[in-house]
């Protein structure tokens, strides 16, 4: 059978997304399948470039394809009788963005015109009886609440799980992963001036912006905790991360209503180590137990030191919350053998 | 400089086409350049191709490249503000194919039309591009006499040529390129039948499931004609490393297929490993490399004449020495080579 893995992408951007198209090809030809990954470029500014690239995809055409995976918007678009979708996100800013007036879409009657010409093909393209897996209950949610569809979670794996491990507890804190103001590092940061001196942190990830890694050096200055707080900010190697997870006491996560169970999180608990999070994270607190494999907080410096301080205090603690985070984890069934199986079994 | 490398291709067929996207890439990168692929979905069915075409032309690649390079059509139809057109073939159904036995399009006023719009949408867009290259000389007329275009050749090469090299010269013609009628392995076969020396042929190759057939039919022959001692039949994908190894030790290689647009990249892995090729004089593109008895031999498409070529080589080692020495110079008279390559995709 031959498959084509179908998303969009932006010249010389590399992330989550893209680990994960790539992933998803790796393992399809594990199993013996012809795949591979095509990339649509997508530009959505200014706004109406989106009724351009809506229309780009709808006039493209596939042969030799067997089967389509479906990840993006507007990838999704592009016409094929045998599809699979497995949505990562739809075009947020049509939706609950839009709701919250973050959208790039200006609330005028053409902005309002743009965006219901989204949402119609995203309704005609999601009626077609097809299969739609979605990567995360809170993807699934906002299909449901906006354009009225059904559809299965299918969380996207750990990539690299073999290289995750509990391989020591060397008392630190880690809060890993792209660095920017929704992701909160500067939350954790800010949380470390309530705990001793000895106390040590290491953020690890890429900021966004000079801005973002500007914000958490101000913090640091500010409190005098340059002794406690180490950044690290840089696009960690994969086997770098999972040494410095897996000898560190806790992880520490604390983004502003994350969509899926975060990456972070899964490679935590394969290293057998507890989260800290806080109760506006969103996907995050469908992983994270608060007391059972980790400590979830008030999103405030104030209550997430505490959580940590738990952590710190009770080594025995944190190491049965870690076993249970890892074992809940591992029953849940979310690696690439079982992913594939439901994706294969989504299609005509 | 940030370079988008963007092309049409099918999913899941590889050939020459994503081969010259896939090997470039790199050697643009160890140039210091940054460079993303792009490839973007297209079949050629003409009820749907103005619409795929427009959806083509709707990409814009403005802001996040400061270059493109575009292959395949119709990526050239590919607005850019920096637009590098590297061509290797026209929709030829529309184009040399027109009415011919390869052009499914009825001549009515409707598809006459569509034709003329079609060259008039290509001609546009290649002259917005700051340079045209082709891929071969036949590739080059074809643009000036369709689309009063100029355009300078750029031969494309191998992967790693500087992994060939020669030991010397054996008893085997080799002969590796897909299976496909039209590449005419058969040929090569028959010619067996009436070698007069104990000259040998190698075949290798992979093929699309449909030309598994044309493989069986091969097989016969060799069977039927007891030419198992003599004949490989290497029916699978070959590595890099056992081409090159074959390549080594060849005492010739053959490539005869049915007039084909570029010289093909066998007849330069031939050459790089100082082999000379044996083709056909309705070939092609091959010609634009191979000159009868300087870098190889050119012989009727018939297999008693390739058997008389055979037997040639295989009788004088030292004139198949001094033909796979000419080929070798060759590659180098053409500027066969990924620096030139760069250098002028990049200037």
């Amino acid at each position: 059978m031959k498959v084509l893995v179908l998303t969009n992408m932006a010249p010389f951007v590399w992330g989550g997304a893209e680990e994960l198209t790539h992933h998803l090809v790796v393992n399809l030809r594990l199993r013996g399948l012809e795949a591979e990954a095509f990339r649509i470029p997508f530009k959505f500014e200014p706004y109406e470039r989106l009724v351009d690239e809506m229309f780009i995809c709808k006039s493209l055409r596939l042969r030799n394809v067997d089967l389509v995976i479906a990840l993006k918007f507007p990838a999704y678009l592009v016409p094929f009788e045998n599809k699979v979708f497995w949505l990562l996100h739809q075009y947020r800013q049509a939706y609950d963005l839009w709701d919250a007036k973050q959208s790039n879409i200006p609330d005028t009657d053409r902005g309002r015109q743009v965006r219901r010409l989204i949402i119609e093909n995203d309704n005609t393209c999601f009626s077609s009886r097809t299969k739609i897996y979605v990567n995360s209950k809170v993807t699934a949610s906002r299909l449901k609440r906006y354009n009225g569809f059904d559809s299965e979670v299918l969380h996207p794996p750990l990539n690299d799980p073999e290289l995750f491990s509990n391989v020591n507890d060397n008392g630190y804190i880690i809060a890993p992963g792209r660095v920017n103001g929704m992701k909160r590092q500067w939350l954790i940061v800010d949380a470390m001036r309530y705990l001793p001196r000895d106390t040590r942190l290491i953020v690890a990830g890429p900021p966004d912006s000079e801005e973002d890694a500007t914000r958490l050096r101000r913090i640091i200055a500010e409190w005098n905790i340059e002794d406690r707080v180490k950044l690290d900010l840089r696009l960690i190697p994969r086997r770098e991360l999972a040494e410095l997870v897996g000898r560190s006491r806790c992880v520490a996560y604390a983004p502003v209503d994350e969509d899926s169970v975060s990456y972070v999180a899964m490679e935590s608990f394969q290293c057998c180590k507890p989260v800290a999070t806080t109760s506006d994270s969103g996907g995050v607190l469908h992983l994270v137990e608060h007391e059972h494999s980790g400590c979830v907080a008030q999103p405030d410096a104030k209550a997430f030191a505490q959580a940590l301080a738990y952590l710190l205090e009770n080594p025995e603690r944190a190491r049965k919350m870690g076993q249970a985070g890892h074992e809940q984890w591992r029953s849940r069934g979310i690696n690439w053998p079982t992913t594939i199986d439901k994706l294969l079994a989504g299609r005509r | 400089m940030r370079i988008g490398l963007v092309s049409s291709a099918v999913p899941l067929i590889q050939g020459g086409g994503r081969f010259i996207v896939d090997w470039l890439a790199p050697k643009l990168i160890e140039a210091g350049h940054q460079v993303e692929t792009i490839w973007i979905p297209q079949t050629d069915d003409p009820e749907t191709l103005f619409q795929q075409m427009l959806a083509f032309r709707l990409i814009d690649l403005n802001d996040s490249c400061d270059r493109i390079i575009t292959f395949r059509p119709p990526a050239h139809v590919i607005p850019h503000h920096n637009k590098i057109v590297w061509f290797i073939h026209h929709f030829r159904a529309f184009y040399d194919l027109w009415q011919t036995e390869y052009c499914a399009v009825p001549n009515t006023e409707y598809w006459k039309s569509f034709r003329r719009t079609l060259m008039a949408a290509d001609t546009k867009a290649l002259n917005e591009a700051r340079k045209v290259y082709t891929n071969s000389a036949v590739v080059g007329r074809r643009l000036k006499q369709f689309n009063g275009i100029d355009s300078e050749v750029l031969y494309p090469p191998v992967m790693q040529p500087e992994r060939y090299f020669s030991v010397g010269y054996s008893d085997s013609v080799v002969m590796i390129c897909r299976f496909e009628h039209h590449k005419r392995q058969h040929l090569a076969v028959e010619a067996m039948k009436y070698v007069k020396t104990p000259v040998r042929l190698h075949i290798a190759g992979m093929s699309s499931g449909e030309e598994e057939k044309y493989v069986h039919l091969l097989r016969k022959t060799v069977m039927q004609h007891r030419l198992a001692n003599r004949v490989t039949l290497d029916y699978r994908w070959i590595s890099e490393s056992e081409k090159i190894s074959l390549l080594s030790s060849a005492l010739a290689a053959a490539y005869v297929p049915l007039d084909e647009d570029s010289y093909g990249y066998p007849t330069v892995e031939a050459a790089l490993a100082s082999k000379c090729t044996i083709t056909t004089s309705d070939a092609g593109g091959v010609r634009e490399f191979v000159s009868d008895g300087v870098c190889g031999v050119i012989t009727a498409a018939d297999p008693r004449s390739l058997a008389e070529a055979f037997d040639r080589l295989w009788s004088n080692r030292k004139h198949a020495g001094e033909l796979g020495s000419g080929a070798r110079a060759r590659v180098d008279e053409l500027k066969i080579s990924w620096a030139d390559v760069v250098r002028r995709l990049t200037g």
